[in-house]
């Protein structure tokens, strides 16, 4: 049989559950005609535009047939200087116009490129605090990397260029029927070939190019993740075994080049018998319509090379075609961030107080399996809470709860009397900050990383923000100061570094009440022992719910929760619970020795 | 070489001595793809050349008003049609394949390069080179070395029909001969300056892209304590930046455009004039006069190609000269060892520290420095860059050993253990005894809840050893890749397992469990750990606390804690002045924290 099936293994099949959602068809499209309403200016400018460079690049055969015509004739007066006249003014015509159109197009697809970008982010900042701890960060993540990628070259090329090769076909096609209508008759003849090919091409094409760049995208993966993980590779002795998955990656990557090869090589000769069609109808009927003398030589000569220009357009249109199609998956995963709805907030409410209040909390992910179960807690003013217990027992899940980021159930969290899920999260996160181990330093200056917390604040409050972890020293050691480029890029800060600048926005943002979850994993004793001080001064005063991973954590705790299996199981201060003989006084004397 | 022969069984030694040494490399690798190639490209591009004659003999058999030489004109183009087709088809086969049969092979080259280089790479600046080669440069360089032979047909077939048409009609032919040059050389003083606008275009655009995924990563910290704004118009900014460049770079290819459009018309104005003159004077034909306008027209397309073959080499010579210098690392130190292969057994000592650990003991070391401690551990398993006096497994000395002997009688596992992608089979299916099961060294790692999380992310399965890990494991908290990563070098079960803080992520309750899974499991084998974790000093045979690069006290972990102030101030982290408060609140580890998945199960 002749002819590539598509392979089996599909790389660009998701691999990990979607945690966000995809845009539906009614949304994509909604979005795409508002996209146009924006820039339909760009979008007929760029029609006008182009119009007057076609039908400038149609004077050139008009020209010659009027020429062929009257040479053939051997009677009438030439006008050579008149003809090279226009010619040339066409020709200049068409040169400033067709640099018009490129560069027109351009700015379109660039515009519209970067509304589409500037949305997506604008979205993905205004997502529910609860959404992204749900779904972490990954998904948003490629979406704004892979899936603006692949829209870019969409927007920037494909859509210009498609508007450009229609325009272009449709006004060759004109010129044909205004020099001669039975040649346009003839060009007709190739559209039914054209068509068929095109049916065949395009239901397969898209679905195979996807595949095809993630496959290709597989390879670079697999190669770097080789190269990231060179200690653990080589401690495990797994160089053979890397090596030959790097080679299986290639082998998939290939099959689909070559899938897609095969249906190319389908479309080219479909192609290239329609452009062969097209200049062959017009030569032979007109040919016969001449000898017949229905129409003239210079018809024919204009309309033979007008034929001839129409493989320009349509190869155009071939050539971005699929890409738009392509670029339509990613549109739609855009898109789909605008379908996450955001959760109703009363912006009315306002805690009185800073009592924070558990009242028989239940909570689930999942539908009928709560993770958290009856549990009842009182937090005072300035007081802290450790919680303590086995990994996946809840406490992160009731840590997240008391910082406002996840509603319960069922029963009640209030701050001050007021319920903190009903709060929006801009009025939460002035009173309730949750304080995890990432503490990422962003890309930009010193400055702009601190400043998040409280925008407009003056550098001298920066300074002093810092100063209260003990971050000013070095700091102002920095040649640049508050201007220095941190983050991935520029200078490259300490983790202790990190985790001070992650202290001083606590500072400026200056909540009464922290949520400290699972901190101290990968510690450097040194300098922990001097973050612990830098923390002391930022914990003074403030009401503090520590989930606690180590135990000297909890002994210094004014009560502690232990939290086993969805409840609270243990609750009091350190010394009443080892006295109490439970689970943790077991752990402490464990811990202790 | 056929596409579905990839990927080769062996890829080859490459010329790595320079960029235009390893192009060159890889094109006579690929000779026979390039003269076919060729052969498809003169088919190709000669058959559309000579369209223009049959456009030029249909209009002359017109004016004659011959029919049967129409006809036969129309047989002519079916030919040329035939020709056209075919050649364009296979010359895109052909020209495919070279491509991807170059990238293929320098792909594999890197990877095998990249194994080899191993522990070597990891820490150096090259690692970023290496993937950059993958991601980008290996499409610049397949795509010059396949070029090549369709330039070189393109460029044939330009001189050819120029040689005929100076032959049909020389004094037409010989304005064409002159002005084809021209046009196709105008415009390559411009493509340095567009090339570089649209790499400028490009470096902007990878910055706006940075900071967004930069943004996204961070949203969490933004969502919870506020600069969301801040950030947005930081991006706006860099984006609207990207499209200015764009635009810049967009106005010098539409100057070229332009040109492109200028000066074939020039010539063709130029033709038309003088071969109007000719035809008056009857000294050619009007299908003659037809032939030569539309022969220029067309041969705008091959001529195209002597733009590409400039573009795509500019392009291509920092790659290659990057790939070439990639390809030519190498190992600081040698692999083959003096000894023969063996895995030997016995006491592990360091002679350097005057570190013992005895056989089929649990040895714990106490470190205050950790980066100390991370290079103790790595010497332990012999083969480091820094040199000095090697580590002895029962006598023998690791570095006199071969590589692969050394890393399978010890196997160190560093602070930072990477999750490889894959499910947990592939992830946990290593090089290993084969005497611990992968269910044992889930249950001793504490793993019950991990496996819990990974059924829950991934699409479609039950069963959690099909579940897919994501790269690095980065959907799984610090703690449970932690746990995975022991789980894992539990299994290969070496003779000495080194573990340099293999719990630090994970909470007291857990730590206590593994330790006692770790006893248990590698009962009568040699483990060494390093940790200051008194959880794990209790449950060791011995414990060293090493100070100063040297070990200075040996013991059962509560004698130490009675009798040595150094240790007691490293594992109960009192120091000097005050007793440790509240360190929950530290903000250490990098990664994502998804407890909220473990505990949902």
């Amino acid at each position: 049989m002749i002819g590539v099936a598509p392979p089996a293994y599909d790389p660009a099949a998701p691999t990990t559950a979607t945690t966000l959602p995809v845009g539906a068809a009614a949304t994509v499209r909604a979005y795409v005609t508002e996209l146009f309403h924006r820039h339909h200016r760009a979008f007929l400018l760029l029609i006008g535009v182009n119009t007057v460079a076609v039908i400038a690049s149609m004077v050139g055969p008009y020209l010659l047939g009027g020429l062929v015509e009257r040479v053939s004739d051997r009677s009438r007066e030439l006008h050579l200087g008149l003809t090279a006249g226009l010619f040339l003014l066409a020709l200049i015509v068409q040169a400033g116009f067709v640099r018009e159109v490129r560069l027109r197009g351009a700015m379109l697809g660039e515009r519209m490129l970067a509304d589409l970008r500037e949305d997506f982010l604008v979205r993905s900042v205004g997502l529910p605090p609860g959404v992204l701890e749900r779904a972490g960060t990954g998904d948003l993540l490629s979406r704004i990397t892979t899936d603006i990628d692949r829209l870019a070259n969409a927007m920037r090329e494909a859509v210009p260029q498609l508007t450009i090769g229609a325009v272009w076909a449709l006004l060759l096609l004109g010129g044909l029927v205004v020099t001669a209508p039975p040649l346009a008759a003839a060009v007709l003849l190739a559209v039914p070939v054209l068509l068929a090919g095109c049916r065949w091409y395009f239901k397969r094409a898209p679905a195979g190019y996807r595949s095809e760049a993630a496959g290709y995208a597989t390879v670079a993966a697999t190669l770097a993740e080789t190269v990231d993980a060179g200690h653990t590779i080589e401690a495990h002795r797994l160089g053979a075994r890397r090596v030959a998955l790097s080679e299986q990656r290639i082998k998939e990557w290939t099959a689909w080049e070559r899938y897609t090869l095969w249906l190319r090589s389908v479309l080219f000769p479909v192609v290239n018998a329609a452009h062969v069609i097209v200049l062959g109808s017009v030569l032979m009927v007109g040919g016969v319509f001449v000898l017949h003398g229905w129409i003239g030589v210079g018809q024919l000569t204009t309309g033979a090379l007008l034929a001839q220009m129409l493989v320009d357009p349509v190869n155009l249109i071939l050539r971005w075609y699929d890409e738009v199609q392509v670029a339509q998956v990613s549109l739609a995963r855009l898109v789909g961030v605008r379908d996450i709805e955001p959760d109703a907030k009363d912006a009315s409410l306002a805690p009185d107080g800073r009592d924070v209040h558990a009242d028989r909390v239940h909570f689930a992910y999942r539908e009928g399996v709560d993770v958290l179960r009856n549990v009842s807690l009182e937090v005072a003013p300035g007081t802290r809470l450790a919680l303590v217990g086995p990994s996946g027992a809840g406490k992160s899940t009731l840590g997240r709860l008391l910082a406002g980021i996840y509603a319960p159930r069922d029963g009640r969290i209030t701050l001050g009397g007021a319920e903190l899920s009903l709060m929006p999260a801009e009025r939460v996160r002035s009173h309730v900050a949750l304080v995890n181990q990432e503490h990422h330093v962003f890309v930009g200056s010193l400055r702009d990383n601190i400043l998040l917390a409280r925008a407009g604040a003056a550098d001298a409050e920066l300074w002093a923000a810092l100063g209260a972890v003990d971050a000013d020293g070095w700091a102002r050691a920095l040649d640049d100061g508050l201007d220095t480029e941190v983050g991935s890029g520029g200078l490259a800060l300490t983790p202790a570094q990190a985790q001070q600048i992650a202290l001083a926005r606590l500072v400026l943002a200056d909540p009464h009440t922290l949520v400290l979850d699972e901190a101290t994993s990968l510690l450097d004793p040194r300098a922990a022992r001097h973050l612990e001080r830098s923390l002391a001064r930022v914990l003074d005063g403030r009401t503090v719910v520590a989930i606690a991973h180590r135990l000297h954590t909890a002994h210094d705790a004014d009560v502690i929760a232990v939290v086993e299996n969805g409840r609270v199981s243990e609750l009091g201060s350190h010394d009443d619970l080892v006295v109490a003989d439970g689970a943790y006084a077991a752990l402490w004397r464990s811990w202790h020795g | 070489m056929q596409i579905q022969d990839l990927p080769y069984s062996d890829p080859g030694v490459p010329d790595a001595r320079s960029g235009p040494r390893f192009l060159w490399w890889l094109w006579r690798n690929q000779l026979d793809g390039q003269l076919k190639s060729l052969a498809w490209g003169l088919l190709h591009f000669v058959a559309v050349s000579a369209l223009p004659f049959c456009v030029g003999l249909a209009v002359q058999a017109v004016v004659d008003r011959s029919g049967t030489r129409l006809v036969l004109t129309g047989g002519l183009l079916l030919l040329c049609g035939t020709g056209i087709a075919v050649g364009d088809t296979f010359l895109h086969r052909t020209a495919v394949t070279n491509w991807i049969t170059a990238a293929a092979r320098v792909q594999q080259l890197l990877a095998r390069k990249a194994a080899q280089l191993g522990s070597a790479l990891s820490r150096r600046v090259a690692a970023g080179e290496v993937v950059a080669v993958s991601t980008g440069d290996v499409e610049k360089i397949g795509w010059f070395v396949e070029a090549v032979s369709r330039f070189t047909a393109a460029a044939l077939t330009v001189v050819v029909v120029c040689a005929g048409l100076a032959v049909y009609q020389p004094a037409l032919g010989a304005i064409v001969a002159v002005g084809l040059p021209v046009v196709a050389l105008a415009v390559l003083p411009l493509l340095p300056r567009a090339t570089r606008r649209a790499d400028a275009q490009r470096e902007k655009a990878g910055r706006a892209t940075e900071l967004a995924s930069d943004t996204v990563a961070g949203l969490r910290v933004l969502r919870g304590i506020g600069g969301e704004e801040l950030f947005l118009n930081r991006y706006r900014r860099a984006s609207q930046e990207v499209r200015h460049a764009a635009v810049r770079s967009a106005r010098m290819w539409s100057l070229i455009s332009a040109i492109q459009v200028l000066l074939p018309g020039l010539l063709l104005i130029a033709v038309v004039w003088h071969g109007i003159h000719l035809a008056h004077q009857g000294r050619i034909t009007v299908g003659e006069l037809v032939t030569v306008y539309s022969a220029v027209m067309v041969l705008n397309y091959p001529l195209r190609h002597f733009e590409e073959i400039a573009m795509a080499y500019s392009f291509c010579r920092p790659s290659a000269k990057r790939a070439a210098r990639v390809l030519s690392l190498e190992r600081p130190t040698a692999t083959e060892g003096t000894r023969e292969a063996q895995v030997p057994a016995g006491d592990l000592y360091d002679p350097g520290t005057g570190l013992l650990a005895p056989a089929r003991r649990l040895t714990a070391v106490v470190c205050g420095d950790p980066d100390a401690a991370g290079r103790l551990a790595a010497r332990l398993g012999g083969h480091t860059a820094e040199g000095g006096r090697s580590v002895l497994l029962g006598g023998v000395a690791l570095d006199e050993l071969p590589l692969d002997s050394a890393r399978t009688a010890v196997l160190v596992q560093d602070k930072d253990p990477v999750l490889l992608s894959g499910t947990l089979r592939q992830l946990l299916d290593v090089p290993a005894s084969g005497a611990v099961r992968a269910a044992d060294a889930l249950t001793a790692a504490q793993c019950d809840d991990v496996l819990d999380a990974l059924v829950q992310g991934s699409v479609d399965t039950t069963d959690p050893m099909d579940a897919r890990i994501t790269e690095r494991g980065r959907s799984l908290s610090g703690g449970q890749r932690q746990r995975l990563a022991l789980a894992r070098s539990l299994i290969t079960d070496p003779e000495v397992l080194v573990l340099d803080e293999p719990t630090s992520a994970v909470d007291s309750h857990t730590e206590a469990r593994i330790a006692d899974g770790l006893r248990r499991l590698r009962s009568g084998r040699t483990t060494v750990v390093f940790t200051s974790s008194p959880l794990l000093l209790d449950r060791a045979d011995l414990v060293a606390l090493v100070h100063d690069g040297e070990v200075v006290a040996v013991g059962a972990h509560r004698e130490l804690i009675d009798r040595e102030p150094r240790y007691r101030t490293v594992v109960t982290r009192e120091s000097d002045d005050e007793p440790a408060a509240a360190d929950e609140g530290a903000l250490v580890g990098a990664g994502q924290e998804r407890n909220e998945i473990e505990e949902s199960a």
